[in-house]
């Protein structure tokens, strides 16, 4: 489902990156640890596309992403990826609802007219579907970003430090959300992190 | 959810640098708009209105204000003539018709014209009600008189001396009865009060007898300069049946109205009159043109001051859409993690300012027309002359094309950065 072999990446000509060849199968979950610096983010980007493979190949869900052009990779990210950032990132001028209705409204796919009901509902986030983004909390801020990752039902969810700016209590919470929600979706999870409260969570686990 | 919603709702989201960018362009629209409308308007007006009349002929003077007064109504006549030696035109092989016309009084300041029936066949008039004047006294009146002084048929007035509404000396020995309401032709008629030639002269000569001692010596001499062999105040005592027969020698006009009945008439005729006769000659195509030529400059200058503030709105529009995509760098990466591709994004941006200048055009363009709404109660009540709203012409379509050029341009200009986004680094170092 999703395998990598041989990636290296290098910012200009500093150091240069080297990644241990992944293999995950559909449905699976996986933890990649590392300490800041080591490239995990970029490792994250090189699998989602956003980073160009410059040395190596991945293949995800039986594409090469390498064999994508600019246009058709965007399309690819858009209906097989959910990506959920580190920091928050919505459209600021629409409202939660017309967030999710955005991500749902590019993609091909067709998902049933009440994904965005139940989502919402899971996630606590039912009363705050007509308010604009900007007028949400932290805690649900980081809902709604979980929920922009995986409304689409994506192949893949990655998930970048999830956890970082949460309390031990939050950080379970938000794990075994991102687990459940992952498993209803039928989707492969990724989540990168230095956080090693998670680490008792995974199996599956790769360490940079 | 389809991009042109969401660019709408972008633009919607941030509405100060939406105002400033929106008030230059409805600014530079309806300042270019209104302008070019009202030019147009009195352009077309002017030449409707001196159409019928090829040349006037009157007392010496500005040939422009000759034109004014006696053609369109506005100014202030140069001064009269003696009717007997215009008579000539009526009888010269290169005119088709001359038609006199008399001022003296006004009502409320709608003008009294005295003329003859030629007149009103000038201008293809129909009656609304009633019928043509048919004896001294008996007046018709334009639509648009009759409207704002509430004139019926029978309605009864007294001419104020002058041409001036503010005039307190009034001919109360002889009231104008409406006979006659015209239809509205969107002609001087509408603001004409129009009666016979004889109904002018008579009620300055009532006029005349009651002042005869006060005005004796300055009427006298007026007289004797035009015409010196006749005793005009021994005129005056006479009955008045006497000045409705061919007794028209010593009457005074304010001008003959010419047409021509060949091209050759405009050659000779003007010249003759000047050189020859006490009156002058105007011909007022050539007036007009002249006017509107002083007039083109200024229409140019306000036409160049509005296309200036137009290039600035286009600035401004460029300035907030290079504006927005900085500050939106994060959410347009973002939206190409959700499958955009770079040009939907450019597709975005460019709705974005597609909406900002459709609507700046059309609050423009409408405000443009609410100003000639407002131009036409002004020009209603001073020269009786409303002006039309109309839709879009064609001057209008090529601004809106030119305002489109320069939304596009500025987008493109604006967007380039769009091109270069990174996306992997607006993502992590948010």
């Amino acid at each position: 489902m999703i395998t990598t072999s041989d990636l290296r990446y290098s910012y200009s000509n500093a150091t240069e990156f080297e990644f241990p060849d992944i293999s995950l199968k559909l449905g699976e979950h996986l933890l990649i640890l590392g300490p800041s610096g080591i490239g995990k983010t970029t490792l994250l980007h090189l699998l989602s596309g956003l980073l160009p493979t410059t040395h190596g190949s991945i293949s995800i869900a039986g594409t090469e992403l390498n064999g994508l052009g600019r246009k058709a990779l965007d399309r690819f990210r858009g209906a097989s990826m959910g990506l959920i950032f580190q920091r928050y990132h919505f459209i600021t001028s629409l409202t939660v609802m017309e967030n999710l209705k955005l991500r749902l409204g590019f993609t091909k796919k067709n998902i049933g007219s009440t994904r965005i009901q139940e989502l919402a509902n899971r996630l606590g986030l039912a009363e705050y579907l007509n308010k604009k983004v900007t007028q949400l909390s932290q805690g649900q801020q980081q809902r709604l970003s979980i929920a922009l990752g995986l409304i689409h039902k994506p192949d893949v969810i990655f998930a970048d430090e999830p956890t970082s700016n949460l309390d031990d209590e939050n950080c379970d919470k938000v794990i075994q959300l991102l687990k459940d929600e992952a498993d209803l979706s039928g989707s492969s999870l990724i989540i990168i992190t230095h956080d090693h409260r998670v680490k008792s969570h995974f199996q599956n686990q790769l360490s940079l | 959810m389809s991009l042109a919603y969401l660019a709408f709702r972008n633009m919607v989201s941030k509405p100060l640098n939406l105002l400033l960018s929106l008030l230059l362009l409805v600014l530079s629209v309806s300042l270019v708009t209104f302008v070019l409308q009202f030019s147009k308007q009195l352009n077309r007006q002017l030449d409707k209105n001196i159409a019928p009349f090829d040349m006037v002929v009157g007392a010496k003077g500005s040939p422009l204000q000759l034109v004014l007064s006696s053609v369109l109504h506005v100014d202030d006549p140069t001064g009269n003539i003696p009717m007997e030696e215009s008579e000539f035109l009526e009888k010269s092989p290169l005119v088709s018709e001359a038609i006199p016309v008399s001022y003296g009084d006004n009502h409320m300041g709608y003008r009294i014209l005295g003329t003859t029936m030629g007149y009103l066949d000038k201008y293809n008039v129909s009656l609304s009600e009633g019928e043509l004047f048919a004896k001294s006294f008996e007046v018709v009146v334009g639509s648009t008189v009759a409207k704002n002084l509430d004139l019926q048929l029978g309605s009864q007035f007294f001419g104020s001396h002058g041409l001036a509404s503010n005039s307190i000396e009034t001919h109360e020995d002889h009231p104008y009865t409406v006979t006659g309401i015209l239809k509205s032709n969107g002609s001087v008629i509408d603001g004409l009060i129009i009666t016979n030639l004889e109904s002018v002269w008579e009620s300055h000569d009532h006029d005349h007898e009651e002042q005869v001692g006060v005005d004796e010596e300055h009427h006298s001499k007026d007289v004797h300069d035009h015409k010196g062999e006749h005793d005009h105040d021994h005129e005056h005592v006479n009955e008045a049946h006497h000045h409705e027969e061919e007794d028209h020698e010593d009457r005074e006009i304010t001008a003959m109205l010419v047409t021509f009945r060949n091209p050759l008439a405009m050659v000779q005729l003007p010249r003759f009159i000047n050189e020859n006769t006490s009156m002058q000659a105007a011909l007022p195509g050539f007036e007009i043109q002249r006017l509107m030529n002083l007039l083109g400059s200024g229409v140019k200058t306000i036409n160049g001051i509005a296309l200036a503030i137009l290039l600035v709105s286009g600035l401004s529009i460029f300035i907030s859409l290079l504006k927005t995509i900085r500050e939106r760098r994060q959410e347009l990466a973002l939206l190409r993690t959700y499958g955009l591709s770079t040009f939907q994004l450019l597709g975005l941006v460019f709705l974005e300012g597609l909406f900002l200048t459709l609507l700046g055009f059309l609050l423009g363009w409408i405000l443009g027309r609410a100003g000639i709404w407002a131009a036409s109660f002004i020009t209603q009540t001073n020269y009786g002359y409303g002006l039309e709203m109309n839709g879009p012409d064609t001057n209008e379509m090529i601004l809106f094309a030119l305002t489109i050029l320069i939304t596009i341009l500025a987008t493109l200009l604006a967007s380039t950065s769009i091109f270069k986004l990174n996306i992997s680094k607006t993502l992590s170092n948010a």
